[in-house]
């Protein structure tokens, strides 16, 4: 991957201004008043005219539907605060009504956050654009057929979506100080989108992203979660987000790239813990614009509104390579950023529970793992003929789609069971049912216990879709499934 | 993104997690440890039902992009053509001449395909609806608020003709104003809070994580009190109004005048009338005169200035607030004060309010864009400008500072040059010619160079006679002797300054030569200064 330098960009900006109006609810944190917030100061600085200014269109129930499963759509689309009461059931099955409740005008709010990211995907698809901004997306908690954690709909998702149409490979960053579940999940299973998460873990919501969840059959080793504990500082961050980045960057080798800028990282966050200033946040999306690859900016958490807009602000202003002042311009919300009235804030003096070797360790591990993908360069590739037939079948196909080295896939092949690492091992345990990995078990050829995986999944989950993933062992060609 | 303590109470088992073992995900914690913990974390589940479906490559050759739509409507795209400063004068007129913001103005740039000049003359056709709250809307919504808080749902019943979204709007424009935050508010509140025993619940807000909005708001609050801004001029009626009310009707001079207090109402306006032991303001004169009995009080009561003992809890206003009469006057009733109120009227105050408003708000403005001129320039000057001061990069450099040697050379320079300090300046390379002269005066007794100078002259005499220069030469080192504060540094440097000296009488005889003979010895002014 060249570097490239501090450089102008034609940055695309997508805005509506009526997502400011909507609201969650008395007393919940989630506002989206943030990005109207965010929006004026970068009409103040002056950096909106220097970006292209779209208005997205409210994103179809077709749209959504690319990935969200239709009666959710249905769900969402039907529901109104006057009529929650008749919609008990399904709330309970979304996951609707706590942390996501019922608010006025839900659908409309989801439809333009989605929309925004999508317009913004096929922006970067027509190449009209090498950095496209959503900050009115980011929603990297919203399942498939699930409400979760202030998300509904998962923008992000379809935005991928749109461009893996014209990309072979997207890279998903996120840096929101919640695990990006979402988007890992989407995509846990494919090899297409590697989904980098950097997130406070620990009794912490969601809960998930383990560094040892690296994903699954094709998708494995193609999820890359970096847990971290309270309190990091700028300099923890970057210690350990350049050189994971740029070893994903150098292994992975995408054409796209999504950045998620949850602001809830930043210090003194309403429900974050961890302490970054919004230098150390930008420096993020800076460091990734210097790949120079088609790039899209979406928004995500962020619960102290004022350090939420100037963040955001800063990281537009990154996005165009264009210096800000410290001192804020006048705008209509200037009462909110007093007392100082300035762009950058500091970090507060809490401890930095990262120790340098902690991440150190982290840092080694996710190396192991991303020396596993087949794109490493002169890297040998340990790993076996992994799980069961339908896994063989989809690494075949993947060589009919794409092309990537073969070699390393007859690597794959030839490579024996013992070279297998503990974390892979540890990977796959930290995903699934604990009973499976009693000590005896693990003692078994790995091919027989993920067999045994497989019945599980089969039991508990969709037949169908392993039905399918059987018999598409004879011809692999018909795996790929039909676009919806 | 959530507040992960809540959803698991909420949710039962759907999110429950216990502590995990692994909690603070330490990745080395033995792979043995966690087959015998029950590991409760969430998962990330596989099936179909949780994955998306990748869309397939497109071919290169199939792809179409120019077909697909944007999606997205363009209200907006940046132009070179027009220089910065040309946008922003375009924009503060919009703003302050039309109404317009920012983006607006742009948006009506846009449509004239980036021509300024039809924008501009447009601008007046397009005028934005000015704001649909009309006073009575906000009073409502005020009164709506503090009686529902943010369930914009039941503040919707008393404004239905406002959209949840026009509410949501207004109150985030609305909370951190000057109307919200006023002094005025703050003190009620405070005041509230400590009548109905509430003060407790507040300062309990930061132990409770995630805690309820209302707090968060006090908390807000709060620290617009801390941050101790005086926003706006008009809730402090007595100190903001004032100038702006412009009520040159009033006379007199309105530092005296705001001294006074009517001794019936109380409040304070720039004349009293005296009548029957009393001293009364306009209003009530009037209403004494008409009436013949003392106004009966109603608002802001009680014979009180601003020390007086026997307020009344309940009227007294909060620290630091008085009401003026004058401006009350001024308010309601525009420049008459004379006049009856009449409800006509009222919107003269308001339109006068907005005025200061705006006036106000592109006062801040400019204040902001102040500070940030200021800290480019600061910033400007801590780049180049310590370029500039850092001491000794070339030896040739201009440097204002004296060292010994350039000293040394100084004295030995006047002994040749005498005063004709550009000489010097020019043999020495480091020293402007007014850094000589400065030296000349500043050194003048330490080294004696009044001694030097005379030297100085002889040695003109000398040259003129025809005379040698050896003997010259031995007196500068004489006199060098006689004057050192430093004697060991002279002396070291001894046999260097006699070669310097006679080198530089050398050179100077063809400068003798050369230059017109006629200038006489001038008299040496100091001789009646002795030498020390």
């Amino acid at each position: 991957m060249a570097m490239q330098p501090h450089s102008k960009k034609r940055v695309c900006y997508y805005y509506d201004s009526d997502i400011g109006n909507y609201y969650y609810g008395q007393g919940h944190p989630m506002k989206p008043h943030r990005i109207r917030m965010t929006h004026n100061l970068l009409l103040n600085y002056g950096l909106y005219r220097k970006m292209e200014i779209y208005r997205p269109h409210k994103a179809t129930a077709d749209e959504m539907t690319k990935f969200h499963s239709d009666d959710y759509i249905r769900f969402l689309r039907s529901i109104r605060p006057d009529n929650m009461s008749e919609y008990n059931k399904q709330m309970q099955r979304f996951n609707v009504g706590e942390d996501c409740p019922v608010f006025d005008g839900l659908y409309e709010f989801c439809q333009l956050s989605a929309g925004g990211s999508v317009a913004a995907a096929v922006k970067l698809n027509k190449q009209a654009s090498e950095i496209c901004i959503n900050w009115g997306g980011g929603l990297h908690h919203a399942k498939k057929s699930e409400a979760s954690g202030f998300c509904y709909v998962n923008d992000i998702v379809l935005g991928i979506l749109e461009l893996l149409k014209y990309h072979q490979r997207v890279l998903y960053i996120d840096i929101d100080v919640h695990h990006g579940d979402g988007v890992e999940e989407a995509f846990y299973t494919t090899d297409r989108v590697m989904t980098v998460s950097f997130h406070k873990y620990g009794e912490y919501f969601p809960g998930t992203g383990d560094l040892r969840d690296i994903g699954a059959g094709k998708g494995k080793y193609y999820a890359v979660n970096i847990p971290l504990r309270d309190g990091m500082d700028d300099e923890s961050y970057e210690s350990i987000f350049v050189p994971i980045i740029s070893k994903v960057m150098e292994t992975f080798q995408p054409s796209a790239v999504v950045l998620q800028c949850g602001a809830d990282s930043l210090t003194g966050d309403r429900l974050g813990c961890f302490n970054l200033t919004v230098r150390g946040h930008g420096r993020c999306v800076e460091l990734v614009k210097r790949f120079g690859l088609p790039f899209l900016l979406v928004g995500g958490g962020g619960y102290t509104i004022r350090n939420v807009s100037r963040c955001w602000t800063y990281e537009t202003s990154v996005a165009l390579g264009v210096e800000i002042a410290n001192e804020l311009p006048y705008n209509d919300y200037f009462e909110y950023f007093g007392p100082d009235f300035k762009l950058h804030i500091s970090p507060s003096n809490m401890s930095n529970q990262n120790t340098p070797e902690y991440l150190e360790k982290i840092k080694n591990r996710l190396f192991e793992n991303l020396r596993m993908l087949p794109h490493a360069p002169g890297v040998q590739v340990q790993a076996i003929p992994e799980d069961a037939v339908n896994d063989e079948s989809e690494d075949e196909d993947k060589i009919d789609k794409d092309e990537r080295l073969p070699q390393s896939e007859k690597d794959k092949r030839i490579t024996g069971d013992g070279e297998l690492s503990d974390s892979e091992d540890e990977g796959e345990g930290g995903r699934r049912d604990n009973r499976s990995y009693r000590a005896p078990q693990r003692k078994r050829p790995r091919l027989d216990k993920d067999g045994s995986q497989i019945k599980d999944e089969i039991k508990t989950e969709d037949i169908k879709d392993d039905v399918k993933n059987v018999s598409s062992v004879e011809e692999p060609k018909k795996e790929v499934p039909p676009n919806p | 993104m959530v507040l992960a303590e809540r959803s698991t109470d909420v949710r039962n088992g759907k999110r429950s997690r216990g502590p995990s073992p692994n909690g603070h995900g330490s990745p080395d914690s033995s792979s043995e440890d966690e087959n015998v913990v029950p590991f409760a974390a969430e998962k990330i589940r596989v099936g179909r039902d949780y994955q998306a479906v990748c869309p397939e490559l497109e071919p290169v050759e199939q792809r179409r992009p120019e077909m697909i739509s944007d999606r997205a409507l363009l209200v907006w795209s940046p132009t070179s053509d027009i220089s910065d400063i040309k946008l922003d004068e375009y924009i503060t007129t919009a703003k302050e001449k039309y109404g317009y913001n920012g983006e607006q103005a742009l948006g009506m740039l846009f449509w004239h395909k980036h021509d300024l000049t039809r924008a501009s003359m447009d601008l007046a056709n397009f005028t934005p609806f000015p704001d649909e709250w009309t006073v009575e809307d906000k009073v409502l919504f005020e009164q709506a608020f503090q009686f529902h808080g943010k369930s914009f749902h039941r503040i919707r019943q008393m404004l239905p003709d406002k959209s949840i979204a026009s509410l949501v709007k207004y109150y985030y424009s609305w909370k951190k104003t000057r109307a919200r935050t006023s002094l005025m508010d703050v003190v009620g509140e405070n005041r509230n809070a400590t009548s109905s025993g509430t003060g407790k619940r507040e300062s309990g807000a930061g132990s409770e994580p995630g805690g309820s909005d209302k707090e968060s708001d006090n908390d807000e609050k709060k620290w617009t009190i801390h941050r101790g801004i005086v926003r706006g001029g008009r809730p402090l009626a007595g100190g903001g109004a004032r100038p702006a009310a412009a009520h040159t009707a009033q006379g007199e001079g309105g530092g005296e005048g705001a001294c006074k207090s009517c001794t019936v109402c109380g409040i304070l306006c720039s004349q009293t009338t005296a009548h029957n032991s009393h001293k009364l303001c306009q209003a009530c004169l009037v209403h004494a005169r008409r009436t013949g009995t003392m106004r009966p009080l109603c608002g802001p009561s009680g014979r009180r200035g601003p020390g007086s003992k026997q307020q009344r809890y309940k009227h007294r206003l909060p620290r630091g607030i008085y009401i003026n009469h004058d401006d009350l006057v001024a308010m309601a009733t525009g420049p008459q004060p004379g006049d009856p109120p009449q409800p006509g009227l009222v919107n003269q105050g308001e339109a006068m309010l907005k005025a200061m408003d705006r006036e106000i708000i592109s006062l801040k403005r400019q204040v902001q864009q102040n500070k940030q001129q200021l800290s480019a320039m600061k910033r400007k000057v801590g780049d180049a400008g310590v370029e500039e001061l850092r001491p000794g990069e070339p030896p040739a450099k201009i440097n204002s500072r004296w060292s010994n040697e350039e000293l040394l050379m100084a004295v030995t320079a006047v002994r040749k040059y005498g005063r004709d300090f550009q000489a010097i300046a020019e043999t020495l390379g480091t020293k402007t010619e007014a850094h000589v002269r400065t030296f000349f005066v500043s050194y003048r007794r330490r080294y004696n160079l009044d001694a030097v100078l005379r030297e100085h002259e002889q040695d003109r005499a000398h040259i003129l006679q025809g005379t040698t220069s050896t003997e010259s030469a031995d007196n500068t080192t004489d006199s060098s002797n006689s004057n050192s504060g430093a004697a060991s540094q002279q002396t070291s440097t001894k046999d260097e300054k006699t070669e310097v000296d006679s080198e530089g009488v050398a050179l100077g005889a063809p400068a003798e030569r050369g230059g017109p003979p006629t200038t006489p010895p001038p008299p040496p002014l100091h001789k009646h200064k002795p030498a020390k």
